[in-house]
């Protein structure tokens, strides 16, 4: 049945503080998560006051300045720092996002970072996401025909390229997935809007041969139907695509191909 | 503990290959369900239930009667395709899940069928 | 305090260390060739930084006007301001179209022409016959090909079940006394094992070090971390003081904005409004290459023309090309300058700066990919067992400066060659060297000196004064005085390493100690940049000494190969290279050094 207690050790306890210099002005508290999963204690949350004058706007400035000036121990992904790689997804103000795209202006008081939800935590505010991945994998989303390539380039219309955008910018961040109520409850088998765009990613390439047997694998109670429309993964969407729309044709592709 | 490869344990057992006719059931459904429930009001408020007598006229009519039926059966298919998803999405233990599934589509046959059974006697019995 | 780790042997007929462009083109060709590969990445691969190019990939396949190779060996050589190597080159532009078709056919979501075929655009260095008029020659997906490409070919390796080690962070490869790789070791952060990959062959495919300099495009992971290995390895690092900037990288963030803006039809401002670089390439003007449009930049800032309060930036104007225009063909940046700077690229300029985006220089290697360790009789004396490809490497094909577009260019064709080299050296029949238990001790002798450090100086503070120095002496422009200050100024850093202080202990997702590790890199890396560039007397592409204002072939037509004493207070040892004045076939001929103009 529904699990309605957490395990052990799971509560989420008040960690230490870390105030700002005295002759800060521009404030503000971050209070994040923390894990150490070497000291099997409880997750408990930081809070540390910035000084919002001497940081770069956006949340990832001030975790980087957390880090190098306060507490290098704090440990989360990031790379290019400009929202094209998806590493420092996170759930920031009640949102999942990235925390690079993410200005601290538009939080208002305290802002409140955790890891993304319903994802195994390995430190902090790093989750483990090789379920996901491992669901990537099993879409099988690589181009998949039959014909012979030609000696140049295979060819494809605008308009049939056009049926792409929206679908290959897709970064991988999984916020969508991790906001999704549906995937937080059965993402052993619910394949979650992140992986179903890309699977559609492939159903909508002119090029692809595949569809059939993409959609056969597709059709499941769980794979594709526990979507319900909740709408979470392209409200959070930070890159502004819309997985929803995505499963929803998938969905009108098997109905079509019904008799 | 879990030792099986994240890979292993995605695909699982495979895709049903089905699920489709669930989804779209549902959605036929509750497309039908509209002028339903629409006639149903609109029944209901044009007195049609005000007493016994007034009720068994208006299922006397095989307009209404069929009516009748096709709703039942409407109802009851998107009630049981809606609570299987409720089941399905929240029940995570496999005895509990087959068995509260078993039930309420038992549940739902027998009152949709005895709903059925109550209107035809009415056609056909008078009763 | 110090204790034993847990230690996890693995044999591998390859292992390529990153999961970039060349990394995965390098680890798909090599899975396809039969080989037992395993590719070892600090971050998942599509967080690598190819993930951010955005322009194109240039190859000539003439979809929107004429267009042969041989134009773009000569952009390219001329671009690299004769410093590249022309065999090296011959090769990548001959096997770009193949490769750009290649990328196609793995499912590469390319825009397209009219006609169906891969849309292409114009961009900086690239023209139609030898510097007549600009050429559209990159082949573009929107203005995010690197993510596009990036993607796809991870997509071949999950295809082909490539073995990935992700977030494992490599240590320090494991080389025998006779000079031999045998292979790395790596930290799995997610269970804080140490793993030692026997290999056969070596295949580094680490990246840039963009981290060096306090302002740059690249990602916080590029730290050069190949580069580091290989010094500690004992082994030179070629032409490090080509370092280029971007002509257009937004001002303050130092977020990239591509060169494919000015392709497109963009242009650069100063503050009267002037379209300045028509004064410094009247040909091709906001389309010369990257040096020489980020130099004029610097020069108008200079001369007190630039933009802004401060006189500190300078205009891209994109309003011009109209909103449709810029939402089909430019949405990543068009979002990025709304993001971090605040403006719509639709109605208003994007206020612009040069900054460090690329390393020209890295590990020597030749076409085939095969790392150099050159001596005074043999400049091309191969290392066995160890290879390189993409920006981690300097094959050279991008000389003194390298032309956009070929820098992904660079990782299909290279790490491909890579992996068509391993397959023809590395037999998988074979049977493994056995390590000896002291194989790998000093990477985990390191990684423990530095696990437990007690110093005075947190890592970031270290690393803030390294780019600092880097980005004040080591810039745009430089001169005798500033590069000498430069010196010395970051011989003062470096000499505070030892004293460097880690707090977190953990062998789990400890970043700080990763960062630290990395910090360690990045000093090699500017330590052979900063005493590279200051031996280099003359200018010659992305090196402007103004001290030197002129090329000089006679000196100075040679690679640098600087080998950094890491453990000695890295002081670095100059030697020097010839470049090679020869092309791979007799289809094309040597291309003679001239005056670069544009």
């Amino acid at each position: 049945m529904v699990e309605f207690n957490l395990p052990a050790n799971s509560v989420v306890k008040e960690g230490k503080s870390f105030s700002a210099p005295a002759d800060a002005k521009n404030t503000r508290s971050f209070k994040i998560y923390r894990y150490d999963p070497d000291s099997g204690d409880n997750p408990r949350t930081d809070t540390y006051d910035i000084d919002l004058d001497k940081c770069g706007p956006m949340v990832l400035d001030a975790l980087i300045k957390i880090k190098n000036e306060i507490d290098a121990t704090l440990t989360f992904r990031r790379s290019c720092r400009e929202g094209i790689c998806g590493s420092c997804a996170m759930n920031i103000d009640g949102r999942n996002t990235l925390a690079c795209l993410k200005p601290i202006d538009d939080i208002k008081g305290e802002v409140k970072i955790y890891p993304l939800p319903h994802m195994p935590v390995v430190k902090d505010l790093v989750p483990d996401l090789s379920q996901p991945y491992a669901q990537l994998a099993s879409i099988e989303p690589w181009l998949k025909a039959d014909s012979p390539p030609p000696v140049g380039e295979r060819l494809q219309s605008r308009e049939e390229r056009a049926q792409l955008d929206g679908l290959w910018e897709c970064i991988l961040c999984f916020s969508c997935s991790t906001a999704c109520p549906s995937y937080w409850w059965n993402s052993d088998r619910y394949l979650g809007p992140a992986v179903l765009l890309q699977a559609y990613r492939w159903l909508a390439d002119s090029r692809d041969e595949y569809t059939g047997e993409r959609l056969d694998m597709l059709e499941d109670p769980f794979r594709l139907y526990r979507c319900h429309t909740i709408m979470n993964c392209t409200n959070t969407c930070p890159k502004g695509l819309n997985p929803a729309l995505a499963i929803t044709e998938i969905k009108k592709m098997i109905a079509e191909r019904r008799a | 503990m879990k030792m099986q490869s994240d890979l292993g344990r995605v695909r699982g057992l495979g895709s049903a290959k089905s699920g489709s006719s669930h989804w779209w059931t549902q959605r036929v459904t509750a497309v039908a369900n509209l002028p339903l429930g629409i006639w149903f009001i609109v029944s209901i408020l044009s007195g049609h239930t005000a007493s016994y007598d007034a009720v068994h006229a208006w299922l006397s009519s095989y307009f209404h009667s069929t009516m009748m039926i096709l709703m039942i059966v409407s109802v009851a298919v998107h009630c049981t395709h809606g609570l299987q998803v409720v089941i399905e999405d929240y029940v995570h233990n496999r005895k509990a899940e087959i068995v509260s599934l078993m039930l309420i589509k038992a549940v739902a046959a027998f009152l949709s069928v005895a709903a059925i059974v109550s209107v035809l006697r009415i056609v056909f019995a008078g009763a | 305090m110090s204790e034993s780790y847990k230690i996890i042997d693995h044999d591998y007929d390859v292992v390529v260390m990153g999961a970039g462009g060349a990394g995965l083109r390098a680890t798909l060709g090599t899975v396809e060739a039969g080989l037992k590969t395993a590719c070892i990445t600090k971050v998942f691969p599509t967080r690598s930084h190819t993930v951010a190019a955005q322009g194109g990939i240039g190859a000539s396949l003439g979809n929107m006007s004429e267009d042969h190779w041989q134009w773009h060996m000569y952009d390219t050589v001329k671009g690299a301001d004769w410093l590249g190597d022309q065999d090296a080159i011959e090769y990548m532009c001959r096997n770009a179209v193949p490769a750009v078709h290649e990328l196609e056919h793995y499912g590469m979501p390319f825009s397209r022409t009219e006609d169906g075929k891969i849309y292409q655009r114009p961009f900086g260095g690239h023209t139609r016959d030898h510097g007549k008029a600009p050429v559209e020659r990159a082949c573009a997906a929107a203005d995010r090909t690197g993510h596009a490409m990036l993607h796809t070919l991870y997509q071949q390796c999950l295809k082909h079940k490539a073995e990935f080690f992700i977030e494992y962070i490599a240590l320090d490869l494991m080389m025998d006394e006779d000079g031999t790789c045998r292979g790395l070791v790596a930290w799995d952060l997610d269970s804080g094992e140490m793993h030692r990959f026997n290999a056969k062959m070596t295949i580094l495919a680490s990246g840039g070090y963009g981290r060096a300099f306090f302002s740059c495009t690249s990602a916080h992971t590029c730290t050069g971390d190949g580069h580091g290995m290989v010094a500690r390895a004992g082994l030179g690092l070629q032409d490090m003081e080509f370092v280029q900037f971007h002509p257009t990288g937004i001002y303050g963030s130092g977020c990239l904005i591509t060169e494919g803006a000015r392709g497109e039809g963009g242009y650069l401002t100063n503050s009267e409004g002037e379209r300045f670089m028509e004064r410094y390439a009247p040909t091709v003007k906001d389309l010369a290459s990257r040096d020489v449009v980020s130099r004029g930049m610097a020069q108008e800032i200079r001369d007190g023309r630039g933009v802004g309060e401060h006189g500190e930036y300078i205009h891209l104007h994109l309003e011009h090309l109209g909103s449709e225009v810029l939402w089909e063909r430019l949405p990543g940046i068009t979002e990025t300058a709304k993001i971090f700077a605040g403006v719509d690229a639709t109605k208003e300029p994007i206020p612009v700066l040069p900054t460090v985006h690329y390393n020209m220089g890295g590990i020597p290697t030749n076409y085939k990919g095969e790392v150099l360790n050159p001596t005074a009789d043999n400049p091309n004396r191969v290392v066995p067992g160890l290879m390189a490809a993409g920006e981690a490497a300097c094959v050279s094909v991008h000389g003194a400066n390298r032309l956009g577009t070929n820098s992904l260019l660079d990782l299909v064709v290279f790490g491909r060659a890579c992996g068509l080299h391993a397959a023809e050296v590395v037999d998988p029949k074979a049977s493994f060297k056995e390590l000896k238990t002291t194989d790998g001790q000093t990477a985990l002798d390191r990684f423990d000196r530095l696990r437990w450090a007690k110093g005075s100086r947190p890592t970031a503070d270290i690393r803030l004064e390294m780019q600092r120095v880097m980005q004040g002496n080591c810039g745009v422009f430089r001169t005798a005085e500033i590069l000498g200050e430069g010196v010395e100024k970051l011989s003062k850093t470096a000499a505070t390493l030892p004293d460097v202080a880690v707090s977190d202990r953990s062998l789990i997702w400890n970043s700080d100690l990763v960062e630290t590790m990395e910090l360690e890199n990045l000093m090699v890396c500017a330590a052979a940049t900063m005493n590279s560039a200051e031996a280099r007397h003359e200018s010659r592409g992305a090196h402007a000494h103004e001290d030197y204002p002129k090329r000089d072939d006679d000196v100075w037509m040679k690679h640098t190969i600087a080998t950094v004493g890491w453990d000695k207070g890295y002081g670095v040892d100059l030697t020097y290279r010839p470049v090679n004045s020869f092309t791979l076939t007799d289809e094309v001929e040597y291309i003679e050094p001239k005056e670069r103009v544009y």
